[in-house]
């Protein structure tokens, strides 16, 4: 399909009917607002359904009851509202119910502001909500990279029952720009014997129940041991990070998201200046690319590290474990919504050289 | 007596960026003033713009909420100085789609009192936009927007773009787009805007093809102030 002029919201929301979404319950905040607009607009004319719910905690239990009976639905927000919205994802992750989450990230903590921030990597990485649960985290760093990533979230959610978090930001949220759309009028949908489809009074299959509650221990143990072996196959086969110029750097910089895309620029000025630098952008943040991490230190020509991000520091730590002290790694980073420049950076890794 | 320009169109259709470049060009003419009536959006509004504006002598009128990032929409009175009798020329920059136009209902007792020749409404089109891609997304925005507005149309316009990646193949997009949608509501086609290389271009190939000079009109040249491409996003923000 030829190219549209879409902000990033827009297209987000085509890209999911693209996959099949057809149901959507969400609550307005900005910046993300552009979401629910496009999808009540586009969902009825596709025979979805779009319906804004009350709050964020009735539009994520709405999600949990559609993905329970086996529809592709989405839902989306921004920090704070996504914070309502987390004793909903647990419940979610306890019921093994797959379900897609957009977060537009916007500066916190409380109401922050309404700009672009990466302060909640550990809210959508470490849990969120309570419990011994995970969701797959991806992070896209462009509007194109999040429309192709789309279909493949539906995907990673209905194969391992299991919430899927896309963690942007307002940048990507609200810049317009042209993008390529996959159109898709008939998406394949997978079977979901498991779901919750209606009663079937000939008893020809068991019936699906939906819930995560489990009182006697054994149960629960039942279902945590499930799901750590589930968690173990996508921790194996789902992770996915991009390698820009790391091979044979003398340092690597470490960020996700709209930040990856400022940190390329620096690697450019760096290798304009004769520096070898490097940039590792863990594509999912659950699963983290730790392997892939560590084996880009490992190389004898790394020096040292530098993680950037828009918050206080947050993913370093992951960058930092994977790394396990073989190189030292320094942060870089503002929670005030401040977006690093790429020649900020740049200088910084040269500071990092003199030393 | 003053000149009265009003912008409508469907959300991101370049209302805004459009409203910029023809005040600045009509206030070399005479005392030019541009009302920010945009009640869609905290951000990318004309109001931003205040750096370009004021000393290119356009005189804004922007709502106290903007620049503020609070989402309290209320309009300010001074928007009816506007209305007062002089010279020169008033731009209206409405917000997207008709949500947006509610915000010109209530100065329908105004807008009565403008001489027909002096009132200038246009719709603008851009079909690489998802939601006005084709002719009834348009025409039913169009119908829509006429509605809440309380004003009837005199012109559309083609702003065809697709940012920066815009040639004037886009351009020809609009034109048979703008075209037909003439054809349909009786509605002349007012102008054709764009970058003045994409504007040269496009001449050229209306030339050779001999497009109908009727569906084409005013060239309007456009200098990108509005639009926040990835590099304007990271030094100015949202």
């Amino acid at each position: 399909m030829a190219k549209k002029l879409m902000k990033g919201c827009e297209a987000i929301a085509e890209a999911a009917i693209q996959a099949g979404c057809r149901y959507f319950f969400g609550y307005p905040i900005t910046p993300q607002n552009d979401i629910p607009e496009y999808m009540s607009l586009r969902l009825p004319q596709v025979g979805g359904c779009f319906l804004q719910a009350e709050s964020e905690v009735a539009a994520i239990n709405m999600v949990y009851g559609a993905g329970g009976a086996g529809a592709r639905v989405m839902t989306s927000s921004s920090s704070p509202g996504i914070s309502l919205k987390q004793e909903g994802i647990s419940t979610i992750a306890g019921a093994e119910v797959p379900c897609v989450i957009v977060n537009m990230m916007r500066g916190g903590p409380g109401l922050g502001n309404i700009q672009a921030s990466q302060g909640d990597y550990f809210q959508a990485v470490k849990g969120g909500g309570h419990g011994d649960y995970r969701s797959i985290v991806i992070a896209p760093s462009s509007i194109q990279e999040t429309v192709d990533m789309m279909p493949h979230a539906f995907d990673l959610a209905d194969e391992y029952r299991i919430p899927v978090i896309i963690l942007a930001d307002g940048l990507i949220g609200q810049m317009m720009e042209p993008v390529e759309l996959h159109m898709n009028p008939n998406p394949v949908m997978p079977e979901k014997p498991w779901a919750a489809q209606g009663w079937d009074p000939k008893g020809t299959r068991p019936r699906a129940v939906i819930n995560s509650l489990y009182i006697e221990t054994e149960d629960l143990d039942g279902l945590m041991t499930r799901l750590n072996a589930r968690y173990d196959v996508i921790r194996e086969k789902e992770v996915m990070v991009e390698k820009y110029h790391t091979e044979g750097a003398e340092f690597i910089l470490c960020a996700y998201g709209t930040v990856a895309r400022v940190c390329k620029a620096a690697v450019r000025i760096l290798e304009e200046n004769g520096i070898k630098a490097g940039l590792v952008r863990p594509i999912t943040l659950w699963p983290f690319p730790t392997k892939e991490v560590r084996e880009v230190f490992e190389q004898e020509s790394v020096k040292a590290g530098l993680t950037v991000e828009i918050s206080n520091g947050q993913m370093v730590e992951d960058i930092r474990l994977a790394v396990n002290g073989i190189k030292p790694v320094e942060f870089m980073g503002k929670g005030g919504s401040i977006i690093p420049a790429a020649e900020d950076i740049a200088e910084r890794i040269m500071q990092m050289r003199r030393a | 007596m003053k000149e009265y320009w009003v912008l409508l169109g469907a959300f991101g259709s370049g209302k805004s960026e459009l409203a910029l470049n023809m005040a600045i060009a009509a206030a070399k003419k005479g005392p030019c003033t541009l009302v920010d009536l945009d009640v869609i959006n905290p951000y990318f509004r004309t109001s931003e713009r205040g750096d370009v504006l004021t000393p290119a002598g356009v005189e804004l009128i922007m709502p106290p909420y903007a620049l503020e990032k609070i989402e309290i929409m209320s309009l300010s009175a001074r928007v009816y100085a506007a209305f007062t009798p002089g010279e020169g020329s008033v731009f209206f920059d409405i917000g997207g789609d008709h949500v947006g136009s509610v915000a010109l209902g209530q100065y329908k007792p105004n807008f009565m009192n403008i001489p027909k020749e002096n009132l200038h409404v246009l719709f603008i089109v851009n079909p690489m936009r998802p939601t006005a891609a084709d002719l009834e997304s348009a025409y039913t925005t169009l119908e829509k927007i006429k509605f809440v507005s309380r004003l009837d149309v005199t012109g559309i316009v083609n702003n065809a773009n697709l940012a920066g990646e815009t040639d004037h193949t886009h351009l020809v997009e609009g034109y048979e787009l703008c075209k037909a949608l003439s054809e349909r509501t009786g509605i002349p086609v007012w102008g054709t805007c764009g970058m003045p290389k994409v504007l040269a271009e496009f001449d050229a190939y209306a030339k050779e093809h001999g497009l109908d000079e009727r569906y084409i009109g005013v060239r309007q040249p456009v200098t990108v102030y509005m639009h926040r491409s990835w590099d304007k996003f990271l030094t100015e923000g949202l």
